[in-house]
């Protein structure tokens, strides 16, 4: 619509340059006129550009400048007869009535349109006009206005409908990825819960060691899902979604995980899957090395970045003596340092290890 | 001898418990009820620890029957399911002494109800959590330390290796933990009458001096 403004108002400077040329290339005063309408028009719709919106003072500025004195001006002194309907002064001024339209709101654009009627009127007066003149010059005035209004009306509406079905098709995907999700869900409880429900009412014994952890396992599962459904809405959170994996794979070995989590921030998919692979292997660790079935992970949003640590409560080390780490150091600090994330990795003996993976760093 | 009483709607949880302690020195299971009216009603004399399952089947407010427990003289050490963080702040305004999840096993809640019956809090790596990630504009303020010691064990470390990280004494990183009780005791205390109302204003800080 700025555009459409733009080309109105430059045919009526060509026009007016084209005028002044030919007939008062000696008037300084039409030339003067001509230079405030391009200087006004330079303005708004520079502005206009740059801010991808009109400015309502800018605009009004334009409508008495260009619109309202510009006729009077070169009518005295410009040496314009101003006794066709077609002459530039008054011209510029339906260009004025047109950003007028599509800018200002309700009643000002009435208020805009009728001071430039009465400015035309009173000029035309001055220069005492035929009324046929002066009437086809006031239908061309209010016309621009009505044809800007519409044209500015249809667009709006247009891109409103636009943006209703691009909303719609957002929503479409969400729930989609939340269905998907729910189906991943149900085939993990299919696997897990069911399974060893149904087992146990078969008369399977549950106190066997074996029964029992998997029991524990599988009841871990289920509290976090309560946790994360009831902690958000809408999409799944690609961090969530791989921490979760990385835990059910450590699971799946023995160990049992706590997993608790507080505002993660949407991250990337890579950034998401570089963490959860650092985890794994921050997990893998505790398996092997820490001595212990329990370990502890928590992320927490920050900003939009993110802290997550993955803690045991077992053997520990002495970091600056043994590096039973060495294979965790290279490569969880590698994996996550490719995406600009930190890892720092703590421990004492016999007090555990702290795994600690930040991003960014 | 510390007695002991278990609030659990879930039976099989209640005979788990009586089998688990009945082996147990120091501790002597006194009560095993479905809700705190139950347990309360009876002549015999209040236990010291109650272990109270958060969600009751008898839609009672868990705040209520916190309360209801503290008033008669227990410490309370809320049991759940499920770490629900609202609920594990709620119960600890309330006036809870420590909240642990069902899913600890038998020296864990042994010595988490032994800390308890001492006087001191049962504070779990979710209820750390639950309040190292509070939110909400009525949260207590926490000092910078209590905030540290606090996040680090929520995120699993032990309380030595807490204090180490902080570079204080285990003893002084429990004193927060307890500071932080007392802070969130504090902080969900009512507001009965106006004159009571007008106290905390002045307290907060809030009003004019």
């Amino acid at each position: 619509m700025i555009l459409a403004t733009v080309m109105y108002r430059s045919s009526h400077i060509v026009v007016g340059l084209f005028t002044v040329l030919q007939h008062q290339r000696d008037r300084p005063a039409a030339w003067l006129a001509l230079g405030a309408a391009l200087a006004s028009s330079v303005t708004v719709y520079g502005t206009a550009v740059r801010r991808r919106e009109f400015s309502v003072p800018l605009v009004w500025l334009d409508v008495v400048v260009v619109g309202c004195l510009t006729p009077f001006v070169a009518y005295a002194w410009g040496g314009s007869a101003l006794s066709t309907p077609g002459d530039w002064p008054v011209l510029l001024g339906t260009s004025s009535s047109a950003v007028a339209a599509v800018s200002l709101e309700g009643w000002w654009v009435v208020g805009a349109v009728g001071l430039l009627a009465v400015a035309h009127l009173t000029a035309y007066r001055y220069a005492s006009a035929a009324s046929v003149v002066i009437g086809g010059h006031l239908i061309s005035l209010v016309s621009s206005a009505v044809l800007a209004w519409v044209f500015w009306w249809y667009l709006s509406r247009q891109g409103r409908l636009l943006d209703a079905a691009n909303a719609r098709a957002l929503e479409a995907e969400a729930r989609r990825a939340r269905y998907a999700e729910r189906l991943d869900h149900h085939r993990a409880l299919h696997d897990t819960v069911l399974a060893t429900l149904t087992a146990i009412a078969g008369g399977v014994d549950a106190s066997t060691p074996q029964v029992r952890e998997r029991c524990a396992r599988e009841a871990a599962y289920l509290r976090r899902l309560i946790q994360r459904t009831s902690e958000r809405d809408g999409r799944p959170l690609p961090l969530g979604a791989a921490l979760e994996d990385a835990v059910r794979s450590a699971e799946s070995l023995n160990l049992r995980v706590t997993a608790q989590y507080h505002a993660i921030p949407r991250l990337s998919p890579e950034v998401s899957a570089a963490l959860a692979d650092a985890v794994t292997e921050a997990l893998n660790n505790v398996r092997r090395h820490a001595g212990t079935n329990r370990a502890y992970l928590t992320a927490t949003g920050d900003g939009d970045g993110v802290l997550v640590t993955v803690v045991d409560r077992g053997a520990g080390f002495a970091p600056d003596r043994v590096d039973p780490g060495l294979g965790l150091r290279r490569s969880v600090h590698g994996r996550l340092a490719e995406v600009g994330g930190l890892a720092t990795l703590e421990s004492a003996p016999g007090e555990g290890v702290r795994v600690e993976l930040r991003w960014p760093r | 001898m510390i007695t002991v009483a278990v609030v659990d709607d879930d039976r099989m949880l209640r005979d788990g418990m009586r089998t688990w302690l009945s082996g147990r020195e120091g501790l002597r299971l006194t009560g095993s009820t479905a809700t705190v009216p139950e347990l309360l009603g009876g002549h015999a004399e209040p236990p010291d620890v109650v272990l109270l399952d958060l969600l009751l089947r008898d839609g009672s407010a868990p705040e209520a029957n916190i309360r209801a427990l503290a008033d008669a003289g227990c410490r309370v050490l809320v049991i759940s399911t499920v770490p629900d963080r609202a609920r594990i702040v709620a119960a600890i305004s309330a006036g809870a002494d420590g909240y642990v999840t069902k899913d600890n096993d038998l020296p864990a809640l042994v010595a988490a109800v032994e800390e308890v019956a001492a006087g001191g809090t049962a504070v779990s790596p979710e209820m750390a959590f639950a309040c190292a990630h509070d939110d909400r504009p009525e949260r207590p303020r926490l000092s910078p330390r209590e905030l540290q010691v606090l996040r680090d064990y929520a995120s699993g470390l032990t309380l030595k290796a807490a204090a180490r990280r902080a570079g204080i004494t285990p003893n002084t990183a429990k004193d927060y933990l307890d500071r932080v009780k007392a802070k969130y005791r504090q902080a969900g205390r009512p507001a009965y009458t106006k004159i009571d109302l007008a106290c905390r204003v002045r307290e907060d800080g809030l009003g004019v001096p």
